[in-house]
């Protein structure tokens, strides 16, 4: 067969697939938090790896949202504490009963932590809290670690967020940030103004920022 | 005609000690009583037996002819378990069943109606077999003619005609006081036949009362009531090694032989393990390693229970070496429930507990679970247990409480930071630690909290939320006169 031949016989195919139009994405999964912020913003996604980059009081608020979700699906969740640093006395409330709390020390036993429960597939949503830990120690754990955490999810299904203070989860599909300042009368606010108050900034892979919800700078 | 069946287990002590080593069957295997250096043989295996090794023969005697030969000790355990495995067996084909001896049990079939009981028995010895019970089974009109086919059933046998049948045998079959055997033989009576044909009540003239129930024995005649029992629902087996074992191979092995066997013998009941009890016996019985587990979706699935008993042994570290096994299963009823349409459930309950268990393993038992909150008011009371998450599935609960949490969450440090904390009219003014400094400029407390005066336990803190002129919120605690930073609220610029 002459080139000639082949070229003709390429252009007969492309108008042959004219006519099958393009197959529509499959909608992406979402779980929804009850939080409008997150959700309008496209929320949290199944099967993918989520990072929430902020200060540790925006993540501890945005892990108070998260059990006051589970608790309304009915669901249960896994927080992978790095550092021990959960206070149970903050989250008061039959949602600490469907929270498996793990205690970590190091980077390494949080990942190994993460990678049974994600391999175990049957908790919905796993929370893997990276900030109390040193920056440093963060830095050790290898890139594509979070790239086998992908693929482990995309299997079970499984809503993973890792809370770290900056950017360093290179897989992940979503990004979200928060950002608010507090003073001490913050303490004695409803802690759902304060969740309200906050500025949530959520980035998908390959796409425009979908969602900003400026903050107030001070909200107490 | 009523029927009455035997159940056999042949070469007892040997059954009780190979039931687990199947493959042991084909080599030159000797149980002995007592020590096996100095003990008498019991049983052997027909390899044994091949190269001359006979019941009876001190263990020295049979290793002399036959060097390959592999002494084992009877054990009293295994034998009981094989006996009330029999029982358990028994009553699986009859209510009525007579633990007669360890090795025989003899079930009442009149309430069985069969007209192939050649058929029956061979499905007896076949389920049997299932269990690595290597059974004969006789069936007879009467009870004790029932054990006597059974002793020359092959597997199985049938007495239509109890006259034919024990005419031929010796009268040595019948268990009869010895004294009168020897007369009867002084008479030139050595078989059952022989004596039936004479006429009873010239015998019972002769002989006594014990000459007359021999003689209904010989012919057939004799009926008796079963001592019926009833054996509790026990899922156990046990066994024990050669010789200490050094790895968890072995071990592994025959744990999943003995879950084989628990599930069958569980399947057949009806019934699903809801509980495993693991006991490694080691080199000191006294110290003897024991666990249990929990089953979180009972079921009589071997594989699953299997990996639950392989995590735990993964990470277990014995100070004594292994020389048996015990695994005790305590049944429940299987469940029949189902979720509520927009409830969710763990997708697979046991591989959840099996995750938990490798979690404890990598991070710690205490580590790893449901946070439960401690009835008091003292400061970061709480305690770990294992999950519920399936009971919760299923539980009606009220609607969530929102709305109610007041301020930032803490950041708890584990353990506290000491500090020095300067006062200026009562209030924190300065703090100093490793893990902040600086000038407060606002602080909110003290918040004074105490319990258990009444006890050495009695504690009190003193607890002060402070803002640095950096921006960071902190918690402070001073305890008797130490000042500590508990936790942080929001960390500074």
């Amino acid at each position: 067969m002459t080139p000639e031949s082949k070229i003709l016989r390429l252009a007969e195919l492309q108008q042959a697939l004219a006519r099958f139009p393009p197959a529509a994405p499959l909608p992406e999964r979402r779980w929804t938090s009850g939080w409008p912020a997150l959700d309008e913003g496209g929320g949290l996604g199944l099967a993918m790896v989520t990072e929430l980059c902020a200060a540790p009081a925006a993540s501890a608020l945005f892990l108070h949202e998260m059990l006051g979700a589970i608790q309304r699906r009915r669901e249960f969740a896994a927080l992978i504490d790095g550092g021990r640093t959960f206070d149970p006395g903050s989250h008061r409330g039959p949602a600490l009963e469907r929270l498996l709390w793990v205690a970590c020390e190091t980077p390494e036993q949080g990942v190994k932590t993460a990678d049974l429960l994600l391999r175990d597939g049957n908790l919905p949503l796993v929370l893997f809290n990276l900030q109390a830990l040193p920056p440093r120690s963060l830095g050790r754990i290898p890139a594509n670690t979070w790239h086998r955490f992908q693929r482990l999810v995309e299997k079970s299904g499984t809503v993973f967020l890792v809370l770290t203070p900056q950017p360093i989860v290179e897989a992940a599909r979503v990004r979200i940030t928060l950002r608010g300042a507090w003073h001490l009368a913050a303490l004695q606010r409803p802690r759902h103004e304060l969740v309200a108050q906050l500025g949530v900034q959520i980035f998908h892979r390959g796409r425009q920022r979908v969602s900003t919800v400026e903050p107030l700078v001070q909200t107490a | 005609m009523s029927w009455f069946a035997a159940i056999l287990l042949p070469q007892f002590p040997l059954q009780a000690a190979l039931r687990l080593r199947p493959e042991a069957w084909a080599e030159p295997i000797a149980v002995v009583e007592g020590s096996t250096e100095k003990g008498h043989v019991l049983e052997v295996t027909d390899a044994a037996a091949a190269s001359g090794v006979l019941r009876g023969m001190v263990s020295t005697q049979a290793l002399a002819r036959c060097p390959a030969l592999r002494l084992w000790s009877r054990s009293a355990e295994q034998e009981q378990m094989l006996a009330a495995l029999l029982v358990e067996m028994g009553c699986a084909f009859s209510s009525f069943v007579e633990a007669t001896s360890a090795e025989l049990c003899l079930l009442d079939l009149r309430q069985v109606k069969r007209g192939d009981w050649k058929g029956w028995a061979r499905e007896v010895v076949a389920r049997c077999a299932a269990v690595e019970l290597r059974a004969q089974v006789g069936l007879a009109p009467n009870p004790d003619l029932a054990a006597i086919a059974a002793k020359h059933a092959d597997p199985v046998l049938v007495v239509q005609h109890p006259g034919a049948f024990l005419a031929d045998l010796a009268i040595s079959e019948i268990d009869a006081p010895p004294e009168l055997i020897a007369v009867l033989r002084d008479w030139g009576i050595s078989h059952l036949g022989d004596l039936a044909r004479l006429p009873r009540s010239e015998l019972v003239e002769r002989l006594g009362p014990a000459a007359g129930l021999l003689w209904e024995r010989a012919s057939g005649r004799l009926r008796r009531e079963l001592r019926l029992v009833r054996p509790p629902e026990t899922f156990v087996e046990t066994f024990e090694f050669e010789a200490p074992i050094e790895t968890t191979e072995p071990l592994l092995f025959i744990l999943r032989r003995q879950l084989d066997q628990l599930t069958l013998r569980l399947r057949e009941a009806y019934r699903v393990a809801g509980q495993m009890t693991l006991t490694i016996l080691l080199e000191h019985r006294a110290a003897n390693y024991e666990r249990v587990f929990t089953i979180p979706a009972p079921t009589t699935d071997a594989e699953v229970l299997l990996r639950i008993l392989h995590t735990h042994l993964e990470s277990l570290r014995l100070e004594q070496q292994p020389v048996g096994v015990r695994l005790l299963i305590a049944p429940v009823v299987g469940e029949a429930s189902q979720h509520q349409l927009f409830e969710s459930a763990l997708r697979d309950p046991n591989r959840f507990g099996e995750t938990l268990a490798r979690l404890a393993a990598l991070v710690g038992a205490e580590n790893v679970g449901v946070v439960e909150m401690e009835d008091t008011h003292r400061p970061d009371s709480f305690r770990v247990v294992a999950p519920q998450f399936e009971k919760l599935g299923v539980r009606d609960e009220s609607a969530p409480e929102e709305h109610r949490a007041l301020g930032l969450p803490l950041r708890r440090f584990r353990p506290p930071f000491p500090a020095q904390v300067h006062l200026q009219r009562h209030l924190p003014a300065q703090v100093f630690s490793e893990k902040a400094h600086g000038e407060i400029i606002d602080a909110a407390g003290p918040y004074r909290v105490s319990g258990q005066w009444w006890d050495r336990a009695a504690w009190a803190v003193e607890e002060w939320d402070v803002e640095l002129s950096d921006g960071a919120l902190y918690r402070l605690a001073k305890r008797v006169d130490s000042w500590f930073i508990e936790g942080c609220y929001h960390e500074g610029d």
